[in-house]
């Protein structure tokens, strides 16, 4: 399921390191400091990645932003996201990246640490990018290392336990309680198990799945990463490991087989197939996963839940998208206007309507919540995130190489565990060791 | 008193039992083809319902909406990747037949050193060379043309086809050459009148394997043609597909159908050369 992403962030690192230390254009820093303000004209290019629905709308915005600054034009270059990041990480060893890059929290400080990426702070401190409808835990998402802003999120993204209500309630254990633990949904899955359809799990196996790890951590008031090295304890991941090889011994999880050949596509997953009472999935996949369920298993119903809370409390991280400006970007002004456009122009905010994880104004969140237009399943997904918002959930700021060490590593140990019988407590110190080596070296 | 049962030696059963393990063979190769042949015409939200290749609520709508792609018309894409692989195929032919004719037939200084090298660079992976080919191009300002797709069609940086053909001229008896010679032709009319009329077969190798791989060819129309208005075909299937948001399969099932439409054609055309090609050049 991750060998994709693991190749594109490999390759990712491979070809950053190599192009950056090859000595090509990437070198000082020429608009350091910029403020973003100068005359609004000429042409950026501007990158993002989706399909086409996403590219309809944010091509919608593309022409709002042009009606309300003649003389500005703007190329859009878009792609599947793996596909994007391939030619990104090329386009940034080239020094070639567009005006208006969009960036992601996980892959975000890949490219900082490499100097490619412009210190939006300053633009913000001139008012040439107004964020001040963001909140303050979402705006960090967009941080480096160092602290500084290099990232304008505006669309965040979270996981959510995406429920086949429908089988939950011919399971007779209906959905788990407010505010439920790790240990409420284990319970809960495990008596819903033989209520179920024959050949139907309760649960997708989790332990191989980093986005699980980083909500139980979260709820148990451990970092992810502290000064470039994993920021949590061996114990903890002994302990989440050992969780899930509970379940999947309990036999009301897939099997470790089924889950290393499920695609990454929502379409593609388990729960959106009707093959497993609940799974984590992002929480703006309702809305597609719900479509192909419609397909698949008519009548059935999926609804979307906050990730299980810890002793430290709510499990959820944002995973954020947003905008950055390179520093070799050609024309900063109207970069920075652009995404100052995208940010808090109502008719923009109306015209993408969280394509790509909810808005982050609060203004147009509440904007698009109040919409008796706004379709049921996009209102679920908004609700969701608002009230995951309120609650004001830890930012993380991933290193770089994160995604192809970390992810990667992660799945890898696991199935050590669940294919090769090694213990949870040798596959936890073994992945810490090569995971820790790795980001030393990155 | 007969040991052990007797073998059938009934021509018929014989040829009945090797067509029968062919076609299952075929059913097996076939299957996944066929299955997303069958899903094109399944709605979208069906389309990984069931791994029968029939579908089962007819529709042809995932071509209407396949073939509008946004703003742009999938015709587009088609007519870019010809354009393209056009060109690819000619440069390729071209440029690699030469160059083998001058590894086969010419006798230069550091001949074999260079034979050698050029064979080296198929040791290259491609990623070692996209940065600075990018960086080349981008510097040439072709980024957004299909020049850096065609161009070096035209340079013989293919070394596989290159050899391939160094291979097959090789197996022409030399003294065709020296016949030639003896009736007033250069290496110029030895080449165009003797070696490339009977290199047709090498050459429908280099062309279809050309085809087929400037056709299939991703990364390089995704690094160099960025505006959707270039979009390749390649680049278009990609277009329905979003592992972050909401991907639309029933038209990709419907279009990657059509799209392999021209590689059966031309398949199809160039299939007799393709087996002289490689029986004769030792690909075997």
């Amino acid at each position: 399921m991750f060998t994709r992403s693991l190749s594109a962030g490999a390759l990712a690192l491979g070809l950053l390191a190599t192009g950056c230390a090859g000595g090509t254009s990437i070198g000082a820093n020429p608009n350091e400091g910029a403020t973003g303000t100068g005359e609004v004209a000429g042409n950026v290019r501007m990158a993002w990645w989706g399909s086409g629905p996403r590219n309809e709308v944010t091509n919608a915005v593309i022409d709002l932003f042009k009606a309300a600054h003649p003389g500005t034009t703007v190329e859009g270059e878009s792609a599947d996201f793996q596909a994007y990041f391939e030619r990104l990480n090329v386009q940034a060893s080239s020094g070639n990246m567009p005006c208006v890059t969009q960036m992601q929290g996980r892959q975000l400080n890949d490219y900082t640490t490499k100097n490619v990426l412009l210190d939006l702070q300053p633009m913000i401190d001139a008012g040439t990018i107004d964020v001040s409808a963001v909140p303050a835990e979402v705006l960090d998402t967009g941080r480096g290392l160092d602290g500084k802003l290099y990232m304008i999120p505006y669309g965040a993204a979270y996981d959510a336990m995406t429920v086949n209500r429908t089988l939950a309630e011919q399971a007779g254990v209906g959905l788990p309680p407010e505010g439920y633990d790790w240990n409420a949904f284990a319970d809960w899955v495990t008596r819903a198990q033989p209520g179920l359809p024959e050949g139907i799990p309760a649960v997708n196996l989790g332990g191989s799945l980093p986005n699980n790890f980083i909500s139980y951590a979260a709820g148990r008031g451990e970092s992810l990463f502290a000064d470039r090295q994993l920021g949590f304890s061996e114990d903890l991941l002994v302990e989440f490991w050992d969780m899930w090889e509970r379940l999947r011994a309990a036999g009301v999880t897939t099997t470790a087989e089924a889950t290393a050949e499920e695609p990454n596509q929502t379409e593609q997953r388990y729960v959106a197939q009707g093959r497993v009472l609940v799974d984590n999935l992002p929480g703006n996949a309702l809305t597609p996963a719900q479509k192909t369920l419609d397909g698949t298993r008519p009548g059935q119903q999926l609804v979307t839940l906050p990730q299980p809370t810890g002793p430290a409390g709510p499990g959820n991280v944002l995973f954020t998208s947003g905008f950055s400006i390179p520093t070799t970007c050609d024309n900063i002004p109207t970069a920075a206007a652009f995404v100052d456009f995208w940010m808090n122009d109502d008719a923009a905010a109306k015209a993408f309507l969280s394509a790509n994880g909810a808005v982050t104004n609060t203004r147009h969140l509440q904007q698009q919540l109040d919409d008796p237009d706004l379709p049921a399943l996009k209102h679920a997904e908004l609700d969701l995130y608002q009230r995951i918002v309120s609650q004001k959930p830890v930012s993380v700021v991933y290193p770089p190489g994160y995604h192809a060490s970390f992810e990667g590593a992660f799945v890898r140990a696991y199935e050590s565990v669940a294919f090769g019988g090694t213990s949870t407590r040798d596959a936890a110190r073994a992945f810490m060791t090569e995971v820790n080596a790795a980001l030393a070296t990155t | 008193m007969i040991f052990g049962r007797r073998r059938s030696r009934n021509p018929l059963v014989l040829a009945l039992a090797r067509h029968a393990l062919l076609v299952a063979i075929l059913v097996v190769i076939l299957y996944p083809l066929l299955w997303m042949v069958g899903a094109s015409f399944r709605p979208s939200n069906e389309a990984f319902g069931t791994l029968s290749v029939l579908p089962g609520n007819f529709t042809t709508e995932n071509y209407v909406e396949g073939w509008s792609l946004g703003n742009l018309n999938f015709s587009r894409f088609f007519l870019n990747s010809l354009v393209i692989t056009l060109l690819a195929v000619v440069g390729n032919v071209v440029a690699c037949s030469m160059a083998a004719y001058a590894f086969a037939r010419l006798a230069f200084p550091f001949k074999k050193t260079m034979f050698g090298l050029m064979l080296g660079t198929m040791l290259l992976p491609y990623h070692v060379t996209l940065v600075p080919q990018y960086v080349l191009f981008n510097e040439l300002a072709w980024i957004n043309t299909i020049l850096p797709l065609v161009v070096p069609k035209f340079l013989a940086t293919d070394a596989f086809f290159i050899f391939l053909m160094v291979q097959f001229i090789r197996t022409l008896p030399q003294e065709l050459d020296d016949a030639a010679r003896m009736d007033g032709c250069g290496h110029v009319g030895i080449f165009r009148r003797i070696v490339l009329p009977l290199s047709i077969p090498a050459l429908g190798t280099t062309a279809l394997f050309t085809f087929i791989a400037t056709w299939n060819d991703f990364l390089g129309p995704l690094l160099y043609l960025v505006r959707p208005e270039t979009w390749t075909v390649a680049q278009g299937l990609n277009g329905f597909l979003d592992a972050t948001g909401e991907s639309a399969y029933g038209p990709l099932f419907a279009m990657a159908t059509l799209s392999l439409a021209p590689i059966v054609g031309f398949f199809l055309v160039a299939q007799r050369l393709l087996i002289e090609g490689i029986a004769t050049s030792g690909l075997k």
